[in-house]
């Protein structure tokens, strides 16, 4: 399959100075889901924004499609759908007429357009709610809606900015599954960030690992997993301050160790038969009178890949916002 | 073509916008008739002392040309508030990832205000119609249709030019409340330092001396003859001119900063 995006030696400065994105190559083929996992602040809306051509790239080569996306950027618009960070369906319209306006401009043809409406009000479950204002939707709808205003011109490449951030589970996995069978039915190329581990694992086929601006690794997700090749024990101490240094030492003593990375809350520790250690560690944090808060074993996940290949866990923040009464205070 | 079908559609946008906000809509069409109300009832009686309104004209007749420029002001001003909105919400985002054509963003927004200050003018001058057949001082516009329809044009284009400090305020700052701080300081003085609600022989020296730089004088001279005098063209032409001066300062500053939040 051939590549649809291709970005090479990406470098985003802002004006104050700021690096946030910092040399960063990959291609995505057409027909892939293709993720960028990292926390908050490690890239992925800045990446994202350069590839819908909405913001100017410092330096480096970015096409879609084939398109470059500085001097062909209005090609590239017309064969993408965008769904950002941000719900951005307009409350005071209707479901219904928030997908029409997108359709409008796309410059599609009413009746094409009334048409499509249909399908996907269909396809998001939204067909009852479809005449009511979408400021009465719930959370869910809205990205559910706004999901719906990016593919009403069909597009061939979907962007998707963290598009389950804030939702609660059920609204989550249904998102899910729509981006599944769009992916798998139509065979959408879909470009998604996000910040969730889970999600970057059930979805994508092929992902990279994005922190402060670096991409850190690349894989399936399996690969990313197999590469760490051991299990991981997971300790918090009790004053994790205090003892973690200490306890780095004396777990390092013990046989059958491959790494161990202190994440401040807590130490992981990654090795082959990391069942038959835990009793071990134990023992040895117990004869230092060091005290154990909790201990967790797990088979490799990206959780341990992304502490592998950047020293932390990624770190959730969950955004509360209240955008409608936002809008509604400065009207 | 798209760009005539894409203003269309931001415009219809807009005006939904407005239509489905009853809070909104109540004050858009409130604001001129409390305005008209309160300035009628408070000077009204400017008409009994001689010499300071031209011979046989009430103050109702005097004022209703301040009115709509106030009016004017107050609902451009609203204009900065929508960009920033779209702006905060990501909206002025989905539309600039779409082939949608870029000056009709603007355009619809400017449409839609054009559309709403015309019926306001509208409005007033309706209202204004009835005070005066109520206070026995009849109100008309001495120029008929034709006269209103170029008022309209005028206090519509006043708008336009107006509504393009607040938009580019609003692009600049993205902020609602310091658009609003901003144009308040700015609305008052030129209002009141202007001929749009008292004489201008009745006010200080140095009033009339800004009066006669000020954009808002021009204005409302230009709708004032049309409703009391006539065709004035030496009054209503260099009004245009001022005007269409303001608006290419104020939608070029528009422009400049709507280029940076684009690109």
């Amino acid at each position: 399959m051939s590549d649809i995006i291709t970005v090479k030696n990406l470098v985003e400065v802002y004006s104050d100075g700021t690096k946030a994105v910092d040399d960063i190559s990959f291609s995505v083929a057409e027909g892939e889901f293709f993720g960028f996992l990292g926390p908050n602040g490690a890239g992925k809306s800045t990446t994202i924004k350069i590839l819908t051509t909405l913001l100017r790239k410092t330096s480096g080569t970015v096409t879609v499609a084939g398109f470059d996306v500085e001097k062909q950027a209005a090609a590239i618009r017309r064969i993408i759908g965008v769904q950002s960070q941000d719900t951005t369906v307009d409350g005071d319209l209707t479901g219904r007429e928030n997908i029409m306006l997108q359709g409008h401009f796309h410059q599609m043809k009413t009746d094409e357009i009334k048409k499509r409406v249909n399908e996907l009000l269909k396809l998001v479950g939204l067909e009852e709610a479809a005449e009511k204002r979408a400021r009465n939707y719930s959370g869910g709808m809205k990205k559910r809606l706004d999901l719906a205003t990016a593919l009403v011109h069909k597009p061939k490449i979907l962007f998707l900015d963290e598009p389950t951030t804030g939702l609660d589970p059920q609204s989550r996995s249904a998102i899910w599954t729509y981006l599944e069978k769009l992916n798998r039915e139509e065979g959408i190329t879909i470009f998604l960030t996000t910040q969730y581990l889970e999600e970057a694992d059930k979805l994508c086929k092929r992902l990279s690992i994005i922190d402060k601006g670096k991409i850190v690794a690349s894989g399936s997700p399996a690969e990313l997993k197999r590469e760490i090749g051991a299990d991981s024990i997971r300790i918090s101490l009790e004053n994790c301050k205090k003892d973690n240094a200490k306890a780095k030492e004396l777990i390092k003593t013990l046989n059958d160790v491959n790494e161990i990375i202190d994440s401040e809350e807590c130490l992981t520790v990654f090795a082959k038969n990391a069942g038959l250690l835990i009793a071990d560690i134990v023992r040895a944090l117990d004869s230092s009178d060091i005290r154990i808060a909790s201990v967790t074993f797990s088979s490799p996940s990206l959780d341990d890949v992304f502490i592998k290949h950047t020293g932390k866990r990624i770190r959730t923040e969950e955004l509360v916002k209240a955008p409608s009464a936002m809008l509604g205070g400065r009207r | 073509m798209t760009l005539l079908s894409d203003t269309r559609y931001v415009f219809i946008r807009y005006m939904r916008k407005l239509v489905r906000n009853p809070i909104l809509l109540f004050f858009s069409l409130f604001q001129p008739i409390l305005f008209l109300a309160l300035f009628t009832q408070l000077l009204g009686r400017l008409s009994n002392f001689p010499g300071v309104l031209p011979v046989g004209v009430s103050y109702l007749e005097f004022a209703a040309a301040g009115i709509l420029l106030q009016n004017a002001f107050g609902s451009a001003l609203q204009s900065g508030n929508s960009i920033v909105a779209d702006i905060d919400s990501g909206f002025l985002h989905k539309m600039l990832v779409t082939p949608m054509s870029r000056p009709a963003i603007l355009l619809g927004r400017l449409a839609s205000d054009a559309f709403r200050v015309v019926v306001q003018t509208a409005i007033i001058l309706a209202l204004a119609y009835g005070i005066g057949a109520a206070e026995n001082s009849p109100f008309t516009v001495n120029t008929g249709v034709i006269g209103i329809l170029l008022i309209f044009f005028t206090i519509a284009f006043f708008g336009l030019a107006w509504s393009g400090i607040s938009l580019a305020l609003g692009m600049k700052t993205r902020s609602a409340e310091t658009v609003f701080a901003i144009g308040g300081v700015i609305t008052f003085p030129l209002l009141f330092l202007s001929s749009a609600l008292l004489p201008i022989n009745f006010l200080p020296g140095w009033v009339q001396t800004v009066s006669k730089f000020n954009p808002v004088s021009y204005a409302v001279d230009a709708c004032r003859v049309l409703m009391i005098n006539g065709y004035d063209w030496g009054t209503i032409l260099p009004a245009w001119g001022v005007i269409g001066l303001v608006a290419v300062i104020t939608l070029g500053a528009t422009l400049y900063q709507f280029r940076k939040v684009v690109s």
